[in-house]
């Protein structure tokens, strides 16, 4: 894009809703998570960015980030290597009383000078824990036309049963919009038990640079944590928050169910052209051979990513880089990742294998629909 | 800082004999192996074999070429001092010229490999698939003294009289070439594959243009040159994959020998050996209930609902419901749309085969022709493309061509 008024800023939060799903992060975060057969998480939220010319980019690391860091390396698969901007990587800063961020207010108060010193306009933040293939150019085009101070982004869709039934508020916030006719957010509700279709927050927001400094700024001294709960839900009748419908693909991430269901749902293609034909979504370059299928293999209803070798039937799956499925093995409603091995007569259904699983030989592994297996990372069968 | 090695390579043959294939692309740009071109195996194998640093000589077509090499980092290769460098020919003071020969076009470029100051050139073809250990080879060259080597293959004997010949001693010293000779005196067949003394070369490279009698070839011209001085001259044998896809059935053939690497020998499979290309980035492909695969290989973006047997395909290719591809090499972004019949065959890219339209024929007794689609071409419905046709241009529905 040419030098224009719209030029923006975007800040990443990595880590957050971690809690929601324990046994992925348990090697990484919440951006690292493996996704449609040869993503991460984080690879949807950042190439949308790029896509929008936004290439001035902050991760904000806060734990285990080691998996992200080998991922996004200097970013140069999203066009993010820069002189000018480009992706910065912030960890936490490691001195003797160095503690993890809480909140954005919280996380946003280290990054004080680093905004100051910026010359865009406009700051969007997004978490990682929604893949969509998101035109931030028209979310900030209805920034400017509305004259709020903030537009924050949500889906139409009923909350999840994990986050109704079982949400507590240690494993942290969700918010859902009261919005006017007049498209201002009137009320924000912090993790609602309603049921039926809610105004659900996708937690993307779009402020002014300047106003973003002097909020945090605020809120910090008065040592509040949560951009949400402590600055925009006080303030609503001060500030104008304008809500953005986003209503093109969106899949969320809020527990080990919907991780298994929004890889299954990309083997519609509806879903997977709503996710994947508008602009291109960039990973890390892996240099994998195309898949080989031998003699033998019967597969229905896949998708699989390029380096794998199938000689068995796969059927319903999701198979991700680099898999091995041996001859006389049967792979049923799967979501295998990266360099898992299943061994010839190996039988597994309702599975979710990490990284580098071995199912041996003969095994036999069957989850059920409503509650599929996770084998955890390198583990053997 | 001076290199010990730098690569030169001979990027800039038209490929004739690849017809439609070549006609808008130079043949090293020529997509192969579902997600390679035939260029990503030479420059793969001077990254793994330690060359940082690769002149490519680029002259018909080099659109394709240039845009795809870019500034060479799929490869690796884009280096503060070195990296991958396209060459095409320029205009000097004293006038421009095209490049005449392969000897030519490095002569061309003497002053770019002076700014390595290098000791070793190898001389590299664009036009080969070959996984190689040029480092091996370097080692070899050194270990016998030599000024000039070449990798050579045995060949069968009854084919030897295709190939430049290379007769050489029990310690692999040349003692003569033959270049396609009646009666072979060897079955080494030069790979086309040089190192040369830097020092030695260039030597060669200036007495030859100073020669206005010589095609300045490297086959007829240098190499005769050097066995006339009586330098030393060695031949490295080299026994792995090597085929030179320089036809439309040679290439066919390579194609389906990477669906069999354990029979073949060409295996990309190799973790130590990575061939490196330009990636889609398209999402992961993609078979629909319905959809038959067996024994093939597919990338990223492709959607199948028909049935592929024995076949490659490309980023991209769409198999509509009822479609059958077999024995065919169909190149990114082509569909091939319902209830047409794809058959021993090479598709190029972007190319639309409509609705049960028949491309190629399995072979016969009488007909082994490999049926070939140029790039960004449209068969209609129902028209009928026989196996030994090569299609330029669009064919109309119910047309056929032969």
């Amino acid at each position: 894009m040419l030098n224009s008024n719209m030029s923006t800023l975007g800040i990443i939060f990595p880590n957050t809703y971690d809690a929601l799903v324990p046994e992925l992060v348990n090697v990484r975060l919440m951006a690292s998570i493996p996704f449609a057969s040869r993503y991460r998480l984080i690879d949807f939220v950042l190439s949308s960015m790029a896509n929008c010319d936004i290439d001035n980019i902050c991760v904000m690391v806060n734990n285990n980030y080691h998996s992200l860091m080998d991922h996004l390396g200097s970013g140069r698969e999203w066009d993010l290597t820069r002189k000018n901007g480009g992706l910065h990587i912030y960890p936490p800063f490691a001195e003797k009383s160095a503690k993890p961020y809480t909140g954005r207010v919280d996380a946003l108060a280290r990054l004080l000078n680093f905004l100051r010193s910026q010359k865009e306009n406009y700051v969007l933040m997004s978490d990682a824990n929604i893949a969509a293939n998101f035109d931030f150019n028209a979310m900030i085009q209805a920034h400017i036309e509305s004259g709020a101070d903030v537009t924050a982004a949500y889906n139409e869709q009923e909350l999840p049963e994990s986050l109704i039934n079982s949400h507590s508020h240690d494993k942290g916030y969700y918010y859902t919009f009261g919005i006017n006719e007049e498209g201002q957010i009137t009320k924000i509700f912090v993790n609602s038990k309603e049921t039926g279709v809610q105004n659900f927050s996708m937690n993307v927001y779009i402020i002014e640079r300047e106003l973003l400094i002097n909020l945090i700024d605020d809120a910090f001294i008065h040592g509040q944590e949560y951009f949400e709960r402590d600055v925009l839900l006080p303030q609503l009748n001060k500030l104008h928050v304008h809500a953005y419908k986003y209503e093109d693909y969106v899949a969320r991430i809020t527990d080990m169910k919907s991780y298994f269901d929004e890889n299954m749902k990309l083997l519609d293609d509806y879903n997977l052209d709503g996710l994947f034909s508008g602009s291109p979504i960039y990973t890390k370059i892996r240099d994998d051979t195309p898949t080989r299928y031998k003699e033998g293999a019967v597969v229905q209803n896949v998708m699989v990513a390029d380096g794998c070798v199938i000689e068995g039937e796969v059927e319903n799956s999701v198979l991700f880089r680099g898999v091995t499925v041996a001859k006389g093995a049967k792979v049923k409603n799967c979501i295998l990742m990266q360099g898992t091995t299943v061994e010839s007569g190996a039988d597994i259904q309702y599975l979710i294998t990490d990284k580098n699983v071995k199912v041996s030989a003969g095994k036999e592994v069957k989850g059920t629909d409503s509650f599929p297996i996770y084998i955890g990372k390198s583990q053997k069968i | 800082m001076a290199k010990e090695i730098i690569a030169m390579l001979l990027a800039g043959g038209q490929g004739s004999r690849l017809y439609a294939l070549t006609e808008k692309l130079a043949k090293p740009a020529v997509p192969f192996g579902g997600k390679y071109r035939i260029i990503d195996f030479p420059l793969s194998n001077c990254v793994n074999s330690g060359i940082d640093t690769v002149g490519i000589l680029t002259q018909y077509q080099p659109l394709v070429l240039n845009e795809y090499i870019g500034n060479g980092q799929p490869w690796d290769l884009d280096r503060l001092h070195g990296g991958v460098h396209v060459l095409p020919p320029y205009q000097k003071a004293s006038g421009s010229d095209w490049y005449k020969g392969t000897a030519n076009a490095i002569y061309q470029n003497i002053s770019f490999i002076e700014r390595y100051d290098p000791q070793y050139v190898i001389i590299l073809s664009g036009d080969q698939i070959c996984k190689q250990d040029y480092s091996d080879f370097l080692k070899f060259h050194k270990e016998k003294g030599a000024e000039f080597s070449v990798a050579v293959m045995e060949v069968p004997w009854d084919e030897a009289s295709r190939f430049g010949l290379m007769v050489a001693d029990e310690n692999d010293k040349i003692t003569e070439f033959q270049e396609k000779p009646k009666n072979p005196k060897s079955n080494l067949a030069s790979m086309g594959i040089y190192i040369f003394n830097w020092d030695i070369l260039k030597k060669y490279l200036e007495e030859d243009e100073a020669n206005p009698e010589s095609e300045n070839d490297f086959g007829n011209n240098i190499i005769p040159n050097l066995l006339r001085d009586g330098r030393e001259m060695y031949a490295y044998h080299f026994d792995g994959y090597w085929k030179d896809v320089g036809t439309i059935s040679s290439l066919w053939e390579a194609n389906m020998e990477v669906l069999d690497p354990e029979h073949s020998g060409i295996n990309l499979f190799d973790e130590n050996w990575k061939i490196y290309s330009r990636n889609s980035g398209m999402a992961g492909h993609k078979i629909n209930s319905g959809g038959v695969v067996e024994n093939s290989m597919l990338t990223d973006g492709c959607r199948i609902k028909g049935t592929v047997k024995h076949s490659v395909l490309f980023s991209g290719v769409k198999v509509e419901k009822g479609a059958v591809v077999e024995d065919a090499v169909v190149m990114g972004g082509t569909t091939i749309k319902a209830g047409a019949v794809i058959k021993h065959c090479i598709i190029a890219e972007n190319v639309t085969i409509e609705e049960n339209a028949i491309v190629g024929a399995m072979p016969t007794e009488t007909e082994k022709g490999v049926a070939t689609v140029g790039a960004n071409i449209t068969i209609g419905e129902n028209a009928t493309v026989g196996p030994n046709a090569m299609v330029r241009e669009n064919v109309k529905g119910g047309e056929e061509q032969c």
